[in-house]
């Protein structure tokens, strides 16, 4: 697992969290291990399944909410937890690869209860130093 | 006076108007001491009642409570009615959490002759009411079995054992939007609540045992069964992974809508459709579809109660006297007759961590309740105490009948956990008289009683504004948390 790609921002009552990539498809590889990290410790999760996801159309934030609304479903329908993911850009079609396990709660101890992704102050900013996405999850 | 960027004029001790600028189609109206208006204008709260002001339709003010604070898209402790020819519908004024909210369960038992078997008790709360992160309970409902409680509620609840005819009566609307379309929720948010009936959830979800330490509105107090010493069980919850589905769904098909009738907002979490297009009829459906199972939610955490208290004390249901004073959601979107300048119309009110507080002899609320109005309940911190109000008419006049929801938060959860770092949350609790029992400890410390605004603070400001009547404190005894 390399160093942290996110930081939170301060916010009241949810979770506003800023993310940074090297590029959009890093950046939404980097926005999905985020939302585990707000889930559960994932160094406890083992690298057994791979499961991909993927968003067209319409802008990079669209595009990165498609993302992470699915990578929450992964969870709370497949109860699949994520190690960490890689992203691939065809077009404008952004593909993530997510690596991870099924919960197992002898190992597993889930944080919070994200309910959802929200659109909320949803950002993607490119840079000279990469790309930023900015997003809050209501908890 | 303005906070930040945000021009403000003070109407009274207790309200603020926010004049018309830009877009906003209507002044913003906020209900706030001075004191509460610095706190509140440090984040994005104030803002966000005038991007409201900006949706189709809206009429009279884009209100903001006592209690509001930074949401997605309405500010949590928001109210906005619209007109139903021309307005608008959006999720975002509603919440993942649809028809999230409170019961106040009363009892024979008094909290003093309790005490001794508290620790007991509340072991006993804890493990048999579900709670926490994913948990599930053991009513499994799929099929037309799921189709039943999204169309008849706290009904489908009585109709399998778990609710009484009094149970029923004493919810808001009966426990059942009659709009509910079970068609209209999607297979992915079925999937999601198949087997959370019954469960409490997380956050600032909750189960508590209260003492009613004060009574201030006699007359009510006695219509709503409470008396100084009695205890009472409250419990916040709502409708679980298949509300938060529902909203999300609802968010794509608002932002498809929006584009295609060139409807501009904002904030995209502010997404929505006019209330008489098919979209936004087909989103009010899954909308009450949700509301209701919330409502059989509620119900089957309450028959959880009633089983787990009767049985640890060895009594009947007469003796113990469990009763539902009332059942009232702060997340909903609602059709209700208004004045709006003079002229009595239909509106579709949002309520977003607001509750609705209909006064007496309001035609929607228990007989039991006509002479002194409907019940609300304001849960505090774990900590500090909560209230039990009366709707009153003023609310009917400033507010679409329309209160407070709780005390509403003043410090982000980060910043909760790094204040009792170090420190023992349960050993702080017990120093105030109050037993915890959690299924997370950092759920325990983000919700620490200091996260809070001053429920006592938030409530007078209601009760002076005239937006609700102050009936009953409760103290905290006990919580169970998820």
């Amino acid at each position: 697992m390399t160093r942290r790609k996110h930081r939170l921002l301060p916010h009241t009552a949810d979770l506003r969290v800023e993310v940074r990539g090297k590029d959009f498809p890093a950046v939404c590889a980097a926005s999905v291990e985020t939302l585990f990290s707000l889930l559960t410790d994932r160094r406890r999760v083992r690298r057994g399944e791979r499961r991909t996801l993927a968003a067209s159309g319409g802008s990079e934030e669209d595009r990165l909410i498609a993302i992470l609304r699915k990578a929450l479903l992964l969870l709370y329908v497949d109860r699949f937890l994520v190690r960490d993911a890689g992203a691939t850009m065809d077009r404008e079609k952004v593909a993530v690869t997510l690596h991870g396990e099924t919960i197992d709660p002898a190992r597993h101890v889930l944080y919070r209860e994200i309910k959802a992704v929200t659109g909320h102050g949803l950002a993607v900013l490119g840079g000279p130093s990469g790309v930023t996405a900015r997003f809050i999850v209501d908890v | 006076m303005r906070f930040e960027d945000i021009p403000l004029e003070q109407l009274s001790e207790t309200s603020w108007e926010i004049p018309r600028t830009g877009g906003m189609l209507v002044p913003g109206l906020v209900f706030a001491t001075s004191g509460m208006m610095e706190e509140i204008a440090r984040d994005q709260a104030l803002r966000q009642v005038m991007n409201v002001a900006h949706l189709p339709g809206i009429l009279y003010r884009s209100i903001g409570m006592p209690d509001i604070h930074w949401g997605y898209g309405f500010p949590i402790g928001g109210v906005a009615a619209m007109d139903v020819g021309e307005g608008v519908v959006s999720p975002g004024g509603v919440g993942y959490d649809i028809n999230c909210g409170v019961r106040l369960l009363r009892s024979n038992l008094e909290v003093a002759a309790l005490r001794p078997r508290l620790p007991e008790l509340v072991a006993a709360l804890h493990r048999d009411v579900p709670s926490g992160v994913g948990s599930t309970g053991d009513v499994r409902v799929t099929g037309k079995e799921m189709d039943k409680v999204l169309a008849e509620g706290s009904r489908w609840a009585a109709s399998r054992g778990y609710a009484t005819s009094d149970d029923v009566e004493h919810t808001e609307d009966g426990g059942r939007f009659p709009a509910a379309d079970p068609e209209s929720v999607s297979a992915t948010a079925r999937r999601r609540g198949e087997d959370q009936l019954g469960t409490l959830g997380s956050g600032n979800h909750f189960l508590e045992i209260d003492e009613v330490e004060e009574v201030f509105f006699p007359e009510a107090a006695a219509a709503y069964g409470l008396f100084p010493g009695q205890a009472v069980f409250f419990l916040h919850s709502g409708s679980r992974g298949l509300g938060y589905q529902v909203c999300d769904d609802y968010l794509d098909v608002m932002t498809s809508y929006m584009r295609k009738h060139r409807i501009d907002v904002p904030d995209r979490q502010l997404a929505c459709a006019h209330i008489g297009s098919d979209d936004g009829r087909r989103y009010l459906s899954a909308l009450a579809a949700a509301a209701n199972y919330a409502f059989a939610n509620r119900q089957v955490l309450s028959h959880r109660v009633r089983e787990t208290v009767q049985r640890l004390l060895g009594m009947g249901p007469r003796d113990a006297g469990i009763r539902l004073v009332y059942d009232v959601g702060h997340n909903n979107a609602k059709f209700e007759t208004h004045d709006v300048d003079g002229r009595r119309r239909e509106v579709l009110v949002h309520r977003k961590g607001a509750t609705r507080a209909f006064p007496p002899g309001h035609p929607e609320i228990p007989d039991a309740y006509q002479e002194v109005g409907q019940p609300v309940f304001i849960p505090g911190d774990m900590g500090t105490g909560s209230y039990v109000l009366a709707g009153v008419p003023g609310a009917m006049r400033m507010s679409f009948g329309s209160t407070c929801h709780g005390a509403g938060r003043r410090m982000s959860r980060t910043q909760a956990k790094q204040s009792v770092r170090g420190k023992s949350v349960f050993g702080a609790m017990e120093k105030r008289g109050v037993l915890v029992a959690c299924a997370s400890h950092r759920t325990l410390a983000e919700e620490i009683p200091e996260a809070y605004k001053d429920v006592d603070t938030v409530v007078d400001v209601v009760d002076r504004a005239g937006i609700a009547r102050k009936v009953a404190r409760l103290k905290p005894v006990a919580v169970v948390k998820g």
